[in-house]
């Protein structure tokens, strides 16, 4: 304890409400009130009202819902692959192959999203692989953004699996390959699942790659919530955030139950 | 069934540190071979290289008269127990048994529940087939790890000091429970690394004696305590006292002021050498190769007293049965010994074999 | 980061240390003996494929699908409308107005909200970490949860609670009677500022904690009963402690701050362009790709460089 005085403390609490509350908590609840209201000039909102979510989970909205589902669920999925495949193969490099591996595929993280949105646009606009105008190339650009995070937090556990487990197995006669069905990948299960929570929530939020290259067809919820406050719907537009938020913390919800079960099993 | 282990000059390095150097040892079929050492001594390192876990620099290694030098660790058919128990968490215990038998489909599916409960029989796991390891203490999980390497029949065991995560009554245990394994599994080598000399001579036919790198000894339990090579084995296995002396023309040899009837086998008149007395061989009062000093020490031990007592500005160590009244410190003392319980270590033996 | 005992050093300390750990220790060395012969990386593997096989595939996937594109924008940066390779299109870039103040203002807003975050990240963990209250836990886990939502969230919030007929503005007018409200600055870049401070001090706050988590309490205890004040204690003690951990969050919410869009352009501003903004507008409302290519280069290159930087920092840090 670093503060001793009664009063010192709770002078401190109450500095770090003051900043906590304003900062991190209110805005999540403005958006909350706001998808529940119609008209916002004063302190509180007024005109209280469910219609907005009417709108919210209808039409092109729901459309939009979907496609955020489909297309976070496919970009997981994908990252998920190509990640733990990268960081197992990574794992069984020498030092310096080790760190380039790592290196490469952590860089999609430092360029900026708008930039891999263009790139990817860029790419798949012309032959041989034309991509444009499909649902495909929102997913792919998804998989290359949320890869690297797939790869880093499996890295992660794999460094941190102990080598004795799959020696064990090999002295038992099990092959690399059964090794790896068997005993690695059972044991990397907690992080694969956290790891595919992360790249979920970040698929469902992404918006400046997105935005580069979505088609007309398939626009994704965070487009629909900026193409919704753009034309000054504010309030539909706090709705459909709410629906994002939502989604994103009950999907995050069954995720981390899974987890559990995985570790204690 | 033509089992056993041999390292044929084997030499392991890292990066230019040699942590095994050119080992040449044979574990007969059957036989229990403890290969005892100091931490850093390369016991372990021999071991991996049996398990095909680290690849010698040179030398080779066989099993069952079979070069395996080349082999990845899958295909030797070798079980191994490690000090962790390294047992597979996800895996219920039986599922843990049972896994050596399904990697290497050499079983038929139907007969691996009859083998599984046979080797979790003959460790007295049965009853906990359908837990999860982390149910289980640490004395359960070494059970189940030695079940699960057993079940799939290997011809050679290795045991990484299995015992050392357990504590001092568990640990008495298991090793008579090993002991019993070994006279039910009278076909299976085992090659048993520890540092622990209790461990080794209760449960060894043979030991292997290793310190920097190299191996320093090798024979049966009695053999090494008894009659021990050099000083390494002489101080390393059970306690010794370790006198320098000087051979004598016509027998015997000089010990300070003292004269010490001793064998002294071929050794050369005059030269250097180290007598090895074991400490409780040492008596108290007169008698033959009388040793003169005083007390500097004493040590109450329960059933034993420890005397430390300096002869010729030198250590002797006695361990004397409960004396009634305790020496007092600086007191004259004379201790001897039997010629027979006399060791001479050949000079130059000694450290580093 | 801890490789597996990938380091020869990693052997001599082994040959002394006490036997608890040595076993562990040898099981890593042994590793390191045959690395690379299999995928799982164990010993004498005389059949089958080398392991950098294995990594090839990956590889080609993120070759085809990020690094051809990437080269791509490079290579459509250095043509011109007309289809010659030539440096033209930097050269009207870089004369561009727009883009040199698109430059300078991605470059101070990030330097801003980076410091902003580095010291309202700091006070916040000290508390939590230091100055424990019951809810702590809580606000840990909602620290983790703010962190998957995306960052537009936060500009979409603050129109309600700074826009021109939201919150605040209406409690002054509630409260003055007057017309209007005298909270104007959403649409400036210190709006932008605000909502990237908010958004990003939870990446600065949770190495902090894992820091901190570190950090012996009875340290704290022996320094206070020398006597030593709490600000001593804090510049003394905590903060060296926590200067590897500042200096990872703190790299990485730069580099994420001159990337930064969905704040930006949820603020609607036509004042605030920044480089990512730019391109955007560039491509997608102007049509200029080469235009975009060009800045989409330089901040590409300026993340980039600026991300080697914070891998070295958070290799140092063990983070």
């Amino acid at each position: 304890m670093l503060v001793h005085s009664r009063a010192g403390r709770w002078a401190t609490w109450a500095g770090f409400l003051l900043l906590f509350v304003p900062l991190f908590a209110v805005p999540l609840l403005v958006i909350v009130a706001a998808s529940f209201s119609t008209n916002w000039s004063g302190v509180f909102p007024s005109g209280p009202t469910v219609a907005n979510y009417g709108a919210a989970v209808r039409g092109e909205s729901l459309q939009a819902l979907t496609t955020s589902l489909v297309t976070a669920v496919a970009a997981s999925v994908f990252a998920l692959l190509f990640g733990s495949w990268a960081a197992l193969a990574a794992a069984a490099l020498r030092k310096r192959g080790k760190r380039a591996l790592d290196a490469l595929f952590m860089l999609p993280v430092a360029v900026p999203s708008v930039v891999v949105g263009l790139a990817v646009l860029v790419a798949f606009s012309r032959p041989p692989f034309l991509l444009n105008g499909t649902p495909w190339i929102v997913v792919l650009a998804h998989t290359v953004l949320v890869t690297a995070f797939a790869h880093q937090s499996v890295s992660a556990a794999i460094v941190r699996l102990d080598p004795v487990y799959e020696q064990a197995a090999a002295s038992l006669g099990a092959r690399p390959a059964y090794v790896l069905w068997r005993v690695r990948l059972p044991l990397l299960l907690p992080s694969l699942n956290a790891a595919a929570g992360l790249c979920f929530a970040l698929s469902m939020g992404e918006l400046s790659a997105t935005m580069m290259l979505y088609p007309p067809d398939w626009m994704p919820l965070p487009v629909q919530i900026f193409t919704a406050t753009d034309r000054g719907s504010l309030f539909t537009g706090s709705a459909v955030a709410v629906v994002l938020m939502g989604t994103t913390l009950l999907v995050l919800l069954a995720v981390s139950r899974l987890r559990t079960r995985a570790s204690f099993r | 069934m033509n089992s056993g282990i041999r390292f044929d000059a084997v030499s392991v390095a890292y990066g230019g540190n040699v942590v095994l150097d050119s080992l040449d040892l044979t574990v007969e079929p059957g036989e229990v071979m403890a290969l005892l050492g100091p931490s850093g001594s390369g016991k372990t390192t021999a071991l991996r290289a049996v398990a095909g876990f680290v690849r010698p620099v040179s030398g080779r290694v066989f099993l069952g008269g079979r070069d395996v030098t080349e082999l990845p660790p899958y295909r030797r058919g070798i079980g191994m127990v490690v000090q962790q128990y390294a047992l597979f968490p996800h895996l219920k215990v039986a599922e843990n048994v049972a896994f050596g038998l399904k990697a290497q489909k050499a079983v038929p599916r139907a007969e691996i529940p009859g083998r599984v409960a046979e080797a979790l029989d003959m460790t007295g796991m049965a009853a906990y087939a359908g837990r999860y390891p982390r149910e289980l203490s640490g004395g359960q999980q070494q059970r189940v790890a030695i079940a699960r390497a057993l079940a799939i029949r290997p011809s050679v065991l290795l045991l990484d000091e299995p015992l050392s995560a357990l504590d001092a009554q568990l640990r008495s245990g298991m090793l008579a429970e090993l002991a019993r394994l070994h006279r039910e599994l009278p076909d299976v080598s085992m090659l048993y690394v520890t540092h622990d000399q209790v461990e080794a001579l209760t449960l060894a036919d043979r030991i292997a004696v290793m310190d920097k790198a190299r191996l320093q000894d090798c024979g049966t339990p009695q053999e090494l305590y008894r009659r021990p090579r050099n000083e390494f084995t002489a101080s390393f296995v059970g306690n010794a006292n370790l006198l320098p002396v000087e051979v004598r023309t016509g027998g015997g040899v000089r010990f300070g002021e003292a004269v010490l009837k001793v064998d002294t086998g071929d050794a050369a008149a005059g030269s250097a050498a180290t007598l090895c007395v074991r400490p409780h061989l040492v008596g108290l009062g007169e008698g033959p190769n009388a040793l003169r000093g005083t007390i500097r020490e004493v040590q109450w031990r329960g059933s034993t007293h420890r005397l430390y007592v300096e002869v010729d500005g030198r250590p002797v160590k006695a361990d004397v049965r409960e004396l009634r009244e305790t020496p007092v410190l600086g007191a004259p003392v004379t201790l001897h010994f039997a010629s027979q319980d006399a060791v001479l270590l050949g000079a130059g033996v000694g450290s580093g074999g | 980061m801890p490789s597996t005992g990938a380091d020869p050093k990693a052997v001599p300390t082994e040959l002394e240390s006490g036997s608890a750990g040595t076993d562990r220790a040898t099981s890593q060395a042994g590793t390191v003996a045959a690395p690379g012969r299999g995928f799982s990386g164990q010993g004498p593997r005389p059949r089958g494929v080398p392991a950098w096989v294995w990594a090839l595939p990956p590889v080609a996937v993120l070759a085809l699908v990020f690094l051809y594109p990437l080269a791509l924008v490079v290579q459509q940066s250095f043509t011109t409308d007309s289809g010659d390779v030539s440096l033209a299109p930097y050269g009207d870039v870089f004369a561009s107005e727009a883009f040199r103040s698109a430059l300078g203002t991605t470059v101070w807003l990030a330097l801003g909200a980076t410091a902003g975050c580095l010291v309202l990240g700091f006070a916040l963990a000290l508390v939590i970490a230091f100055v424990p209250f019951p809810g702590g836990k809580a606000v840990a886990k909602f620290i983790d949860v703010f962190l998957s939502f995306p960052s537009f969230l936060i500009t979409l919030a603050l129109l309600f609670v700074y826009g021109s007929v939201g919150m605040a503005n209406g409690m002054w007018t509630g409260v003055t009677g007057a017309s209007e409200g005298p909270f104007d600055f959403l649409t400036t870049p210190w709006g932008v500022l605000l909502a990237e401070i908010t958004y990003f001090t939870p990446f600065v706050m949770r190495p902090l904690l894992a820091a901190f988590s570190q950090i012996d309490t009875s340290q704290l205890e022996v320094a206070s009963s020398l006597g030593a004040r709490t600000g001593r204690i804090v510049r003394q003690v905590i903060l060296p402690e926590a200067l590897p951990a500042l200096a990872a969050g703190g790299s990485l919410v730069l580099v994420l701050c001159l990337n930064e869009f969905g704040i930006v352009l949820f603020t609607g501003a036509k004042g605030v362009t920044t480089l990512p903004m730019l391109v955007y507008s560039k491509a997608i409302l102007e049509s200029d790709y080469p235009a975009a290519c060009v800045v989409a280069v330089v901040n590409v290159a300026i993340s980039v460089g600026l991300y080697g930087i914070y891998r070295v920092v958070s290799r140092r840090a063990g983070a």
